[in-house]
């Protein structure tokens, strides 16, 4: 599913002008590909967060462009609060794209009824499709996984016209029992010292004495 | 137990100055919650097993706990009732330097509810302001 984004170009470049094209409620991006001359752009911060939020891939431009673009890859600040720069990878609605789709787990696995632990080993598998037919994310019920039970890649279902290009024999998910935690003596921490590199068995010995 | 290197270079360290924001391991990358500071620190070895064990008292192995960082850093005292002077104090505990935004704690298998309480508890323990971050989906 392709959104749209409403585009302007952007003439000053640079990190001053970014920051202040930030304060302004913007996100600068970048657009390229397909052989074409780059472009730089400026998104309204409000479109383009919930889309990357939502985990949209494709989407549509207006404005400044009219072209259709692949979201290939988005700088967050450190704390994960804002979107710094986006990068925009031209593509035709014909294309095939490899692209990493995002794995959602749905119902309720009766092994952790039984004392069984339900582990996601793996968040995203790469897919192969036209660009029109990216999933947003793919769904996963775990309503028949029982205890020391696993779904692997390619038990994973995938619409038609997606190939997997992940190993199918990864586990996805499983459900297995949970080990005991073991109860370790405290021991005394000023007692243990780690082993210094470098050092001699007799160089070690004077230091403890 | 709480942690501490098996093996070191050397054996006591100068202070240091942490300057910055964290740009590595500030995202949530084994869980589907983390546990992110926003203020930057030193976390005893023995505050992270207190965490680890006020947690997992809580999720009782409905989920799992995954400990983004680890004591690297020895922090040496002289002994109560000393001179000054004759060199530096021996090693008496370890730490872990953290910066702002690093990923703290990861919880994975559970429900946000049961994240948000979990993380509450464990952040009783911590030196630091937290908050709860989810998985990045882009």
């Amino acid at each position: 599913m392709a959104e749209v984004l409403n585009v302007s170009v952007r003439e000053k470049l640079g990190s001053s002008n970014s920051r202040r094209l930030r304060q302004s409620g913007h996100v600068p991006a970048v657009l390229y590909g397909r052989k074409a001359d780059n472009m730089h752009l400026s998104i309204p911060a409000d479109d383009v967060v919930p889309v990357l939020r939502r985990g949209i891939k494709l989407v549509n431009m207006k404005g400044a462009t009219t072209d259709m673009a692949l979201i290939q890859e988005v700088q967050w600040d450190p704390f994960g609060l804002e979107v710094l720069h986006v990068d925009l990878t031209r593509v035709s609605a014909d294309e095939k794209v490899q692209i990493a789709t995002s794995i959602e787990l749905r119902g309720e696995a009766p092994g952790t009824k039984d004392g069984g632990q339900l582990l996601q080993m793996v968040h995203n598998l790469q897919v192969e499709c036209k660009v029109t037919a990216i999933p947003e994310k793919l769904e996963i019920n775990v309503n028949s996984l029982g205890l020391n039970e696993m779904i692997r890649a390619g038990e994973v279902e995938i619409p038609a016209d997606v190939v997997l290009l992940t190993d199918p024999e990864i586990v996805v998910v499983q459900c297995m029992e949970v080990a005991d935690a073991e109860d370790e003596e405290p021991a005394d921490m000023l007692a243990i010292e780690p082993e210094v590199i470098g050092r001699k068995e007799d160089e070690e010995g004077e230091t403890s004495s | 137990m709480a942690q501490m290197p098996k093996r070191v270079k050397h054996r006591k360290s100068q202070r240091g100055r942490i300057k910055g924001n964290a740009s590595r391991g500030n995202k949530v990358v084994f869980g589907d919650f983390g546990l992110q500071t926003l203020e930057g620190g030193w976390i005893k070895a023995q505050t992270i097993e207190a965490g680890r064990i006020a947690a997992q008292q809580y999720i009782r192995g409905e989920g799992r706990l995954y400990i983004r960082i680890f004591p690297h850093k020895s922090i040496t005292s002289t002994p109560l009732e000393t001179r000054m002077g004759k060199g530096k104090g021996e090693p008496e505990h370890w730490v872990a330097t953290v910066k702002p935004a690093t990923i703290l704690f990861e919880l994975g298998g559970v429900t946000e509810e049961q994240a948000k309480v979990c993380f509450s508890r464990l952040a009783h323990k911590l030196p630091v302001k937290t908050r709860m971050v989810q998985r990045r989906t882009a």
